[in-house]
């Protein structure tokens, strides 16, 4: 148990390496136990992890470059966690259920290979292995664009490359400055992020900072207006590219943030809250309208999984226990449900090779199955109440609410057009006649679809009903994290901005319970 | 009547001369067995190379332990000059000789391999380079410095094919006007001070307090661009692709890798002290320098058509990052450069012996150079392995963590960082956002085209013989591993740059 995690990174890789040897009849089932037992590992780690425990569980530290203070220090806590049983899970039946490809077997070990960088992402507590693992993730994403993808398929894998591999070079200057801010404090070089936790940086230090990591981490989610990476890379990926993109790779910009600019920065959190929620509610409101106009059905999905976002930053830059464990949430959520929308795009696609919503119409009468849970996934993401997208919203704005009334209020609305969008988009393929000769005879879902689709949809469903077994240590994980910035924080703004739970533990406590 | 000379061995210390007799004993050895029996097969001497470039490292790890025990050491009427940078200086020299000699076995034939005077001249070279960075002496390293460029001239017109000719003609040319350059900043400098030693040249500068300023600039102004064209920095850097496109892959690469080491460490010791000394623009020029370098030759290698031509502009452009190090001038900066340059040999090799190893003698219909980027289209499909080597190679290049060059970009942004130069750590790493642009070109060809060329006839790998493969899989594990290996380096270099003062 005391290295599951640094197993849960290299296993993958260390099959995918020796994948190269399997022959390519047998590769499906290669991958399919590599990854069922990876899954099996992560459930292990969630197994041994005490929800009680607010910091860091299975730490693991190795010293790589001692003098420069890089270490192989790993570890996960309540907001990690969860999104790392998630990345397995979508391995596994991303792998599961890869329909007919070219060259499955360089797919499956490229699969295996972005599983490691997922997960040691999600799982770095130092600085420069994290950036190790951010940027490795671009390598098998770009191959899967960029190999298996449609016509433009090369313009969106590299644009997608170059667009993070940018911010992410102004995100590692920033990551140098604070190590070389921590060492003009202490003397020693270091760049594990507990030694920077308590690292009290003066405000306009901060201001910088909080704007290089911003780019990296911006870029990555995407927000507005960095965000034209995405549809391309969406509407070009296959589907098991687009389901992982959107599932577990944004989620890293998300993340970052949570475990990065906020406790590192405290004061400018506070100082570019606005300027930020401001962004947010654009990219939700801004990326609405637009989904609401395109004819692709995966664009839909594409620019609503980016408006979704924005309700995550949102969430976060709330900068409360609420709002924040709502985020983290929301990106549970989020990666469940638009993972599972892509997904279900995909099956249609395999069936009809287009994905325009003008060549469907009436699918409801002939794909009955497929039809309830593409319902059911839309209305989750939508946000229906018990559904896993309502707990995540519903906090996150009464997160923000605290801090801005009007802003709540228009994000709210935002998520009303979000509603009038994919109704519209559903109606269009689902309802009505079927106009169309080639739609009349679709087969439904079949078994290798169901054994994806089925886990997504009760875990859509189980965690909109009861929430409680992930939000606990999410919101234990989160408290620490807010504590930790109240303390922190300088300016007197910051000092009321953010609560300081040491008082009011108890309140916050019951409305977190009064929002299940 | 004169007095006779009267000095004793001793204070000659002619131990000093150990790593540069043995290459030169070496080439000599060479001449004298084809003097005695010709025709013999080119493995003898590249193995006999190999031995003596072994022995010559042995001499310097010897320099080395001896170095950390005593420091400087002095010799040979005080020409010589053994102290932290020339020890690293010439292992780097070495080591990226000894990984390149042995691409000369390849399974094809290329002539030029089979003249022992290749090999002489090489191991001459090797020894020039050597002269030029353990020495103080102006006038020493005019020496080494022409002793190397007149070798290489020669090795890069063995290639015998009509670009191979102009490439030399052009590089000759170039480095004429560069050591012109040179002698005349040379001679300035001892004109004002009475002194051809660096270290004397910069105490008498200093202690008139740069009275002269108008002569110094001058003086610096030529010896910067002497080395200038060495170094490939813009706006001297026109000869480079050409050049590089003339030569074989392999000898792109190591002109790529070992003369820029040795003008490196010339250009620290020559160019650290008036950077210190803030009297002299040098700063102000320097920083220009750098910048355009960087920048300059990443916007052109955007848009070459030919992977050689598009790694020679990567190597200026490595070249005008590494160069940064000596305009921040601290310790931190000098080691990094030291550090960025053998990560940066081993990638740069790798991805030059890949070039190697795929050359072919005759030109499929539809090629109009070597190394096309189309002729790498769709490379996976036939020889992943080799796509995924050369793939490896391109994205160490471009600073992928956690792949070798990416530790020595780190090192060197976070010493600009902690040496005050914010804007320049910017532009370093957005450089490093455009330069990943043309070697994800090279990965897009590979993996994600169909190949272009439709030829039954092999086109990849034709070159690739066991000597070539080992260089090769030592370079990709090196890449992969070095986060193991740049804790002790670093440890290494930096003990050896900060003791020699630097």
């Amino acid at each position: 148990m005391d290295s599951i995690l640094t197993i849960l990174i290299f296993f993958p890789a260390v099959a995918g390496v020796l994948g190269f040897v399997v022959h390519k009849d047998s590769i499906r089932a290669y991958g399919i136990s590599v990854a069922a037992i990876e899954f099996a590992l992560s459930l292990v780690l969630w197994m041994g992890y005490d929800p009680n425990v607010s910091g860091m569980q299975f730490m693991e530290s190795i010293p790589l470059i001692p003098e420069f203070g890089i270490s192989y220090l790993l570890g996960v806590d309540g907001i990690s966690l969860f999104i790392i049983v998630m990345a397995s899970f979508f391995t596994m039946i991303g792998i599961a259920t890869l329909g007919e490809t070219k060259r499955i077997k360089d797919m499956i070990i490229t699969l295996l290979f972005l599983q490691m960088t997922m997960i040691g992402v999600f799982a770095s507590l130092d600085a420069i292995l994290f950036y190790v693992f951010w940027e490795l993730s671009l390598v098998p994403m770009l191959y899967i664009i960029g190999a298996w993808g449609g016509p433009l398929r090369i313009y969106a894998s590299v644009k997608f490359f170059l667009y993070t591999f940018t911010g992410s070079l102004v995100m590692l200057v920033g990551m140098l400055f604070m190590a070389y801010f921590y060492q003009q404090a202490t003397g020693v070089w270091s760049f594990s992020l507990l030694e920077w936790y308590r690292l009290i940086l003066p405000e306009n230090y901060q201001l910088w900072l909080f704007a290089a990591f911003f780019f990296g981490f911006a870029i990555k989610v995407p927000m507005f207006p960095f965000h034209t990476w995405l549809p391309y890379a969406h509407g070009q990926a296959p589907t098991i590219g687009s389901v992982l993109l959107a599932a577990v790779l944004l989620k890293m910009g998300t993340y970052a943030f949570v475990r990065f600019s906020l406790p590192l920065f405290p004061d400018a959190s506070v100082f570019f809250m606005m300027p930020i929620a401001v962004l947010a509610i654009i990219m939700i409101i801004y990326t609405a309208m637009v989904a609401y106009a395109q004819e692709d059905l995966k664009q839909v999905i594409a620019y609503s999984s980016v408006s979704h976002m924005g309700v995550i930053i949102l969430g976060t830059f709330a900068l409360n226990v609420e709002g924040i464990a709502g985020s983290v949430f929301l990106m549970i959520g989020h990666g469940i449900v638009s993972g599972a929308l892509f997904y279900l795009v995909g099956v249609i696609y395999d069936r009809r090779h287009t994905k325009m919503m003008r060549e469907f119409g009436g699918l409801a009468s002939v794909m009955p199955r497929y039809a309830t849970i593409f319902g059911i996934m839309v209305m989750a993401s939508v946000g229906l109440p018990l559904t896993i997208n309502f707990v995540g919203e519903f906090l996150s704005l009464l997160g923000f609410y605290k801090q801005s009334h009007i802003m709540t209020l228009l994000a709210g609305i935002a998520i009303i057009v979000g509603a009038i969008y994919m109704l519209a988009a559903y109606k269009k393929v689902f309802f009505g006649e079927v106009t169309k000769e080639e739609n009349k005879k679709l087969p439904d879902v079949n078994k290798r679809e169901m054994f994806a689709l089925i886990p997504l949809t009760v875990i859509a469903l189980w965690l909109g009903i009861y929430p409680k077994p992930i939000l606990e240590p999410i919101s234990n994980s989160t408290e620490s994290i807010v504590q930790l910035m109240h303390d922190k924080a300088i300016t007197q703004e910051a000092k009321e901005r953010i609560p300081n739970l040491v008082d009011e533990m108890s309140i916050s406590r019951t409305s977190t319970q009064e929002a299940h | 009547m004169l007095e006779p000379v009267n000095i004793s061995l001793e204070s000659l210390n002619l131990s000093t001369l150990t790593p540069m007799l043995i290459p030169i004993i070496g080439a000599l050895v060479i001449l004298c067995i084809d003097l005695i029996k010709g025709g013999l097969n080119k493995s003898l001497y590249v193995m006999l190379s190999l031995l003596f470039l072994l022995m010559d490292f042995g001499s310097l790890v010897d320099f080395a332990q001896l170095f950390s025990e005593n420091g400087t050491m002095m010799g040979f009427f005080d020409v010589m000059l053994i102290d932290g940078l020339a020890i690293i200086g010439q292992l780097i020299i070495v080591v990226s000789s000894m990984l390149f000699i042995p691409l000369s076995l390849t399974s094809k034939r290329f002539h030029e391999y089979s003249y022992p005077e290749f090999y002489a001249l090489f191991l001459f070279m090797i020894a020039g380079f050597q002269f030029m960075v353990a020495t103080d002496n102006l006038i020493l390293i005019f020496v080494g410095l022409e002793l190397a460029s007149l070798a290489l001239y020669t090795l890069i017109a063995l290639h015998n094919r009509n670009k191979s000719f102009e490439a030399a003609i052009k590089y000759f040319t170039m480095g004429a006007l560069a050591a012109g350059f040179f002698s005349f900043g040379a001679m300035i400098l001892y004109a004002l001070t009475g002194s051809i030693e660096i270290n004397q040249i910069s105490a008498v500068l200093a202690a008139d307090e740069y009275s002269n300023i108008g002569f110094v600039l001058v003086a610096v102004t030529f010896l910067l661009a002497s080395f200038g064209f060495k170094l490939s920095l813009i706006p001297f850097h026109a000869w480079t692709p050409d050049v590089y496109e003339g030569s074989s892959a392999a000898l792109a690469g190591y002109m790529s890798v070992v003369p820029k080491i040795a003008a490196f460490v010339v250009a620290m010791r020559l160019f650290e002290f008036l950077v210190h000394s803030n009297v002299v623009w040098l700063e102000t020029i320097l920083y220009v320098l750098v910048v355009l370098t960087m920048t300059l030759a990443n916007i052109w290698a955007l848009v070459q058509s030919d992977v050689k031509r598009m790694l020679a502009y990567s190597s200026i452009s490595h070249a005008g990052f590494v160069m940064a190090a000596i305009l921040i001038g601290t310790t931190q900066a000098n080691s990094a450069l030291f550090l960025y340059w053998v990560l940066f040999a081993f990638s740069n090799l790798g991805a030059f012996a890949m070039l190697w190893v795929n050359r072919q003698k005759v030109l499929v219909a539809g090629q109009d150079s070597d190394h096309p980027f189309e002729k790498f289209a769709g490379l996976v499909r036939t020889m992943p392995t080799a796509a995924a080597i050369m793939g490896l190679f391109m994205l160490s290049l471009a600073g992928l963590p956690p792949f070798g060059v990416f530790w020595g970009k780190m090192y060197m942004i976070a010493s600009a960082v902690s040496g005050g130069y914010t804007v320049l750590a910017l532009i370093m790493a957005l450089n490093s956002a455009i330069a990943a642009y043309y070697y994800l070109k090279l990965i897009v060809f590979m993996f994600m085209k169909e190949p272009v060329y439709d030829t039954d006839k092999a086109i990849h790998m034709v070159n690739a013989s066991m000597p070539l493969k080992s260089i090769i899989g030592f370079a990709t594990v090196f890449t992969i591993f070095s986060v193991l290996f740049v804790s002790p380096l670093m440890e290494f270099i930096t003990a050896l740059v900060y003791n020699s003062g630097y």
